[in-house]
């Protein structure tokens, strides 16, 4: 059992940081910082899942180089069936994160003086007032929406080829490529962000909390404002 | 589907693969008289029969044509126009609609499915249902609007020159059918040498623009249209210049390759970033230390 710390009101005994974790963001639960409610959690889960699902319904389509990733659904044909489907799950998926998550992506001030080099460099002089999420998380989600957006309406042309005009399905078919590309670049950024690079993140998107000391380091004005300016 | 008799030159979404390269078979071709057509659909007849197409009931459109546009089961159709220009006066313009068997089939190039889509070692471009999944990307890529989707199965179907016949020495069954000797078959330079002659003919009965169809866009078909107004091969509708769509050339032969650079340059990025730079953690922590969770 640790001890509930949120800003403003008084300290509560009882519950464990994970059962916080559920309910509440952005508060401390002992020496770690509810970073992930369980319904963040869940939707991340459930976007990455249908994500994973559509990239191999959809890459032995895209090449046949990838032909063998058909095999574990049951051959091209089920992957033709399924991509569609597993596509607009996907989509209906960012959707319902969108809304959850748009609040907190909003570009600020503060984003104008994040130094994406200063931050690939891992040097945490990218800009002292980095709150919730940096400038590159923020960008990631507009991407990841645009992208999804641009992606669930050319593959609708691509579902129904006979109802679309011939300059449709090409357009289409090449925005289709160029989401595909871009998506899959950006997934390696992310899993490689969100896991080897970055010790301690994977667990906010696992049990929800993170360290103080995590905190501190990569997102410091979020830092401050949970802890009310305590250190 | 799959004759023994025959090699594969080309596959769809197959690296390195079609047949030995062993037999050589001269490149096929129909030949298509236009000034000679009577429009009397013996060959649409054949072709049903001999593929043991079922006929869904026709409609009067007002017109010589038994059906608007080709169908997932009528791969072989009589196109019907009246004309009426200032040169020529008022004419009738029959002309057989068909799979154009392209040298370079956009089709092919665009399925995505291994094997769907092949051309045999003469030239003939054919569809394997078994191997098609479906989706409809021959349709993009097809500048001759030819692939029709079969109902319920959505799998694509069209003319196979009737390849099962072809590869036994016999002629596909139109030109068995056809009463006025405007459809020939036979080695594609031989139907062209026949079509060159014929469009002489052409000229010296006052058709001065008559000419044959073979465009260069799609590396020639196999089949060879005598075309009366050779000038305007859209009054036949037949496009002018076609070619396979440029985006689907884009697509296969461009953005293909950058993907994949794309790809590994994201895999191989990340692992050089984490040697470079290593993980950025906080020096205070247990937890990303590698201490207990």
């Amino acid at each position: 059992m640790s001890e509930l710390r949120i800003p403003g009101a008084s300290p509560v005994a009882g519950p464990t940081a994970i059962q916080v974790a559920r309910r509440r963001e952005d508060v401390m639960i002992g020496d770690e910082i509810v970073r992930h409610r369980l319904a963040s959690r869940v939707i991340h889960w459930v976007v990455a899942v249908f994500f994973f699902g559509a990239l191999l319904t959809g890459m032995p389509i895209w090449s046949p180089v990838f032909g063998w990733m058909a095999y574990f659904f049951g051959g091209l044909s089920v992957c033709r069936w399924l991509h569609a489907w597993v596509g607009v799950a996907f989509a209906a998926s960012v959707a319902v994160m969108f809304v959850l998550w748009m609040r907190d992506m909003m570009f600020d001030a503060h984003d104008r003086k994040f130094s994406v080099v200063e931050y690939m460099k891992f040097t945490g002089r990218e800009d002292p007032d980095v709150g919730k999420y940096n400038a590159g998380q923020k960008f990631f989600f507009w991407m990841v929406a645009a992208t999804g957006l641009v992606i669930l309406l050319s593959g609708i042309v691509l579902w129904w080829p006979t109802y679309f005009s011939q300059t449709l399905r090409s357009i289409s078919i090449l925005l289709h490529d160029v989401c595909f590309i871009a998506f899959f670049a950006a997934i390696v950024g992310h899993i490689y962000l969100g896991t080897a690079a970055e010790p301690g993140t994977f667990h906010s998107m696992t049990r929800g909390t993170v360290t103080r000391a995590w905190a501190k380091l990569h997102h410091p004005r979020w830092y401050r404002e949970v802890t009310g300016g305590r250190r | 589907m799959a004759l023994q008799g025959l090699e594969i030159r080309r596959s769809s979404a197959t690296l390195r693969g079609g047949g030995t390269g062993l037999r050589k078979l001269p490149t096929v071709a129909k030949y298509i008289d236009t000034s000679i057509c009577i429009g009397c659909k013996a060959c649409e007849v054949a072709c049903q029969e001999w593929n043991d197409l079922p006929l869904a009931p026709t409609k009067q459109i007002g017109s010589y044509q038994t059906l608007p546009t080709m169908t997932a089961n009528f791969w072989n159709l009589i196109q019907f126009r009246e004309m009426d220009t200032k040169e020529y006066g008022f004419s009738w313009l029959m002309r057989k609609d068909q799979c154009m068997h392209c040298d370079e089939p956009g089709c092919l190039e665009a399925c995505p499915a291994p094997g769907a889509i092949v051309q045999y070692v003469n030239g003939i471009v054919d569809v394997d249902p078994e191997r098609c999944i479906g989706c409809g990307l021959c349709e993009t890529g097809c500048p001759f609007d030819v692939p029709r989707y079969a109902q319920g199965t959505n799998k694509m179907a069209k003319c196979t020159l009737c390849v099962d016949r072809v590869s036994v020495g016999l002629e596909p069954a139109c030109i068995k059918a056809c009463p006025t000797g405007c459809l020939q078959f036979g080695d594609k330079s031989s139907i062209v040498e026949m079509a060159k002659h014929r469009v002489e003919q052409l000229k010296a009965n006052g058709f001065e623009q008559a000419a044959y169809y073979d465009p260069p866009g799609v590396g020639g078909t196999g089949v060879i249209t005598v075309l009366k107004h050779g000038d305007h091969p859209e009054w036949y509708g037949l496009p002018k210049d076609p070619t396979v769509p440029t985006t689907v050339s884009l697509w296969k032969r461009v953005l293909h390759p950058i993907g994949f650079v794309a790809m590994a340059a994201a895999v191989f990025g990340a692992i050089g970033h984490f040697m470079a730079f290593g993980p950025k953690k906080p020096t205070d922590s247990s937890r990303e230390t590698g201490g207990e969770v």
